[in-house]
């Protein structure tokens, strides 16, 4: 491993600057930087891609961070087991690329791909329109191995699709933002790249619109790859995908035109271009920025989500969009406070509805001003008592990000 | 922890009776002996009381008095587990859920179901399938198993290879801690802040809590399913056909195969003509266009990997019939020995045809037969080992091969269990899987939901055996017996 250096402004987390950062090349070096770390006592952060870096509270202080960009071996491809093992650090597009030539993809899309890392999706349970069908990181994850916060390294899961053996570390570890361990390698299930795909698109919907037809694609059996309503001045542009034989996304497309028809709605097949550019359109809005507010809410709320969370958010964004995902139950608001007391005034408000509906809201990222007059993550869920008692078994000492996770873990 | 002494159950069971109802405190020794054992029928141990509470506040109320007695507790759902899950330990309280039964909310809108733990895994999907919906995971045992016990054991069934398991289908949970508190963990809503608790509690076997409300995700059912049974030489061409169709990119539903003896016991019990060679049965289910191409793909990678023969059912009535020839295994291979044990193994799905020469050896080195059914698209596999306990000395090489199998699903890179659960049977084999630190990270995450290790202890950690303690023959669970179930 090359020597420490220390840390500067573009090592921070979340406004932190780290007096130390450690790139180890291996695993084994990782463990060994880990287990020296807890000797002497030293904070750590662990760092990936950078792209989920602004989740979270600052931490309480940092003397260290431990970046993964070394650790980028694939560790085993079986494609005719449709596996694959791979360090933290490699960056999903360079995976899916090396998946590709062998007909296969991890069925994860989350903005970002050049740079998200394997290690941090799973950390930061991030994902994109793909969830729709395939489910997240924790559908996906089948085995993991992590750095603990003592240096000892420990696996969970295996390499097959199917196992029950012991307590399910691998999902245990998605979301947990490095608060819990390093993820030094994961296991993944994998599927076949779709032979053909088609998206089709339906302009200017209101939430109503949207959720009936969403409501009415699941009712007719229709089983879309990806569905995201987009939008940035109140009207809501729905694009449905469908992936998988061509027969079968010939036959689906076809039906859902007409679903639109009956509905009277204006829809469109978009070409292989329009396609692109549909989603593109997604990926922009999604990682738009500096404040990037995460929804959650029943699917069939929709309409109250976007008249009491998603509207409010948008008068204080001006200039902001809404990218939201219909069957999942799940999107984002993103762009530009106005001030941070017009967007704390809207957070709260929006907060309050979708905490009504049974759902949250979380800020993804957010400026520094914003941070400081709104709690990123809202209130504690019942279950933090549970969830403090983990982190003190793994991490006793809190010395992995204390102070970053929910509740002040 | 020790037994505490006799003279204070007496007052426990006052103290519960008076909680639960004196009919729901189970004292009588002719009325524990249902609870000696669950689906896995050796190994039976007597609990000290068995208590079975009507509602959540009353587990509540339970469990604190039995903790304070300083006593286990041994939850348990309808005793289906073939793992020993839900056996007892010396001096314990078994909880029983099976009165907590009710379906309390059904939102199709939203696609969940809120339900008690002790509702029947089939009850959910008949529940809603008049509006055409289901609950995915279905373990052969769907009839008679229940909710609660399906969260303990992350269940599967035939239809997890493209639905998942247990742990893809709750959207959240109510449940009671070792202190008496109850928590609700997830929501009606993806992403909930905060760790993945549900994540720790499904499949941990009974040891972080008594789960007392569980809420569902439900699936629209898909509009077509297509079916069809292909006739092989050998495992190795059936192996080679499951290879080429998962290759084609197609995801089937289900893909199952039985090797010759199993087919052999299968006729027994159900007059099917099937040749005793192997036989593949698979579902592709999904809009219509897509499936039919898919059964067309798979049937023609089929023919091309060798298949002498296959059947596309006519009907519902002929496809029920294909799956009950599958279904009924398990239980046929009583027709063609005396006795036989149910392993349950994983293996990387693309040494199917090896592992199964490999276990075909191995039995024949001491003497044995192994028939085979197993879940090909996911690689795990059910040998049933068959011997005759009337001969001296048979079922201990059996046991020890039913092990030596498990031991080698491990060298191959695969799971010593893929649906039965580790329970207090496999315990001894997670050593073979995992190292100390892996375990002892496990045992963390257990200790923070129950420092004191006061539900369930005993299973899924190693530790020493006890004397006399063998895995041991399977025998058929009474609905079973009935024709009420199968399972696989």
């Amino acid at each position: 491993m090359a020597a420490p250096r220390p840390g500067t402004e573009a090592d921070a987390v979340l406004g932190v600057v780290p007096r130390t950062v450690l790139v180890p090349e291996t695993v084994e070096e990782a463990v060994a930087a880990v287990g020296a770390l807890a000797r002497d006592r030293m904070r750590v952060a662990f760092v990936g891609g950078g792209t989920d870096l602004e989740l979270g509270a600052p931490p309480e202080g940092l003397d260290a961070v431990l970046r993964t960009e070394r650790l980028t071996r694939v560790v085993e491809h079986a494609p005719s087991d449709q596996i694959v093992a791979v360090e933290a650090g490699l960056p999903l597009a360079e995976l899916q690329r090396q998946l590709a030539a062998h007909g296969q993809r991890l069925a994860i899309d989350p903005p970002h791909p050049e740079r998200a890392t394997a290690g941090g999706i799973v950390a930061a349970n991030a994902f994109g329109p793909l969830r729709a069908r395939y489910g997240s990181a924790r559908d996906l994850i089948i085995g993991v191995s992590l750095v603990r916060a003592d240096g000892v390294l420990a696996r969970g899961g295996g390499k097959v699709v199917k196992n029950v053996a012991g307590f399910d570390l691998p999902r245990l570890l998605v979301g947990s933002l490095g608060t819990l361990g390093l993820v030094a390698t994961v296991t993944f299930r994998l599927h076949p790249l779709p032979e053909a795909a088609a998206t089709l698109l339906f302009p200017g919907l209101d939430a109503d619109q949207a959720w009936g037809l969403t409501r009415e694609m699941r009712s007719r059996q229709l089983e879309p790859a990806a569905a995201a309503a987009l939008s940035a001045v109140g009207r809501l542009d729905l694009g449905v995908r469908f992936e998988g034989f061509g027969p079968g996304v010939a036959q689906q497309g076809d039906r859902l035109l007409d679903l639109g028809r009956k509905a009277g709605l204006a829809a469109e097949r978009l070409d292989e271009a329009g396609a692109r550019a549909f989603w593109e359109r997604h990926d922009r809005l999604r990682a738009a920025g500096p404040l990037r507010a995460k929804l959650a809410a029943p699917p069939a709320s929709l309409p109250a989500v976007v008249r009491d969370a998603t509207d409010p958010l948008l008068r204080a964004l001006p200039g902001g969009g809404f990218a939201w995902y219909p069957t999942l139950g799940l999107g984002f608001a993103t762009g530009s406070p106005a001030s941070a007391g017009a967007v704390r005034a809207a957070a709260e408000q929006a907060r309050a509805a979708l905490h009504g509906l049974g759902g949250s809201l979380v800020l993804a990222a957010a400026p520094r001003e914003v941070r400081a007059v709104l709690d990123v993550w809202g209130p504690p869920p019942p279950s933090i008592g549970l969830m403090r008692s983990l982190k003190a078994r793994l991490d006793p000492e809190r010395r992995l990000a204390p102070g970053r996770f929910v509740g002040g873990i | 922890m020790g037994t505490p002494p006799e003279a204070n159950l007496g007052e426990l069971a006052r103290r519960i009776a008076a909680v639960v109802g004196p009919r729901h405190c189970v004292s009588d020794p002719a009325e524990l002996l249902t609870y000696e054992a669950d689906g896995l029928s050796h190994g039976r141990v007597r609990p000290a009381l068995v208590v079975l509470p009507g509602s959540e506040s009353e587990v509540a109320e339970v469990v604190k008095l039995v903790r304070a007695s300083g006593r286990p507790i041994v939850p348990r759902g309808s005793g289906t587990g073939l793992s020993g899950g839900a056996r007892p330990v010396p001096g314990c309280v078994v909880m029983s859920l099976t009165r907590m039964k009710r379906i309390l909310q059904v939102d199709l809108e939203n696609g969940w179901a809120r339900v008690e733990p002790g509702v029947i895994n089939l009850d959910v999907s008949r529940a809603v399938s008049g509006d055409g919906w289901y609950y995915a995971p279905d373990p052969s045992s769907q009839p008679v198993c229940s909710i609660g016990g399906n969260i303990a054991e992350n269940s599967g069934g035939a239809h997890c290879l493209k639905y998942g398991f247990t742990v893809n289908h709750v959207y959240a949970s109510r449940m009671v801690t070792a202190e008496g508190e109850v928590v609700e963990i997830g929501g009606p809503s993806l992403d909930v802040p905060g760790y993945d608790l549900l994540a720790a509690l499904v499949g941990s076997e009974g040891m972080v809590g008594v789960v007392t409300e569980v809420t569902l995700r439900l699936l629209r059912k898909p509009e077509a399913t297509r079916t069809f049974l292909a006739v092989f030489p050998s495992t190795d061409e059936g192996g080679n056909a499951v290879s080429g169709i998962i290759a084609a990119g197609i995801l089937p539903a289900a893909i199952e195969m039985m090797d010759a003896l199993a087919i052999k016991a299968a006729k027994a019990a159900t007059g099917l003509d099937w040749p005793e060679t192997c036989v593949l049965l698979m579902d592709a289910d999904g809009p219509v266009a897509e499936v039919e191409h898919v059964s067309r793909r798979a049937i023609e990678i089929a023919r091309a990997a060798g298949a002498t023969e296959v059947k596309v059912p006519r009907d519902e009535a002929e496809r029920q019939l294909m799956w009950k020839g599958r279904k009924s295994a398990f239980a046929a291979v009583g027709r063609i020995s005396p006795n036989y044990m149910v392993e349950d193994g994983v293996i990387p799905r693309s040494e199917i045809a090896k592992v199964l020469r490999e276990i075909e050896s191995m039995a024949r080195a001491v003497g044995l037969r192994v028939a085979n059914v197993f879940h090909a698209g996911d690689g795990n596999l059910h040998p049933l080992v068959l011997y005759d306990a009337r001969n001296p000395g048979e079922e201990e090489r059996a046991a020890k091969l039913g092990g030596d199998i498990l031991k080698m699903c491990v060298r191959h890179g695969g799971s010593i269990t893929g649906e039965h659960g580790v329970g207090a049977e496999k315990a001894e084999h997670m050593a073979d899987m995992f190292g100390p630190d892996d375990l002892e990270t496990m045992k963390q995450v257990r200790f923070a939901f129950d420092g004191d290790a006061a539900f369930n202890p005993g299973k899924v950690f190693p530790a020493t055996r006890l004397c006399g303690e063998r895995p041991g023959p399977y025998e058929p669970h009474p609905v079973e017996k009935a024709g009420k179930a199968e399972r696989w």
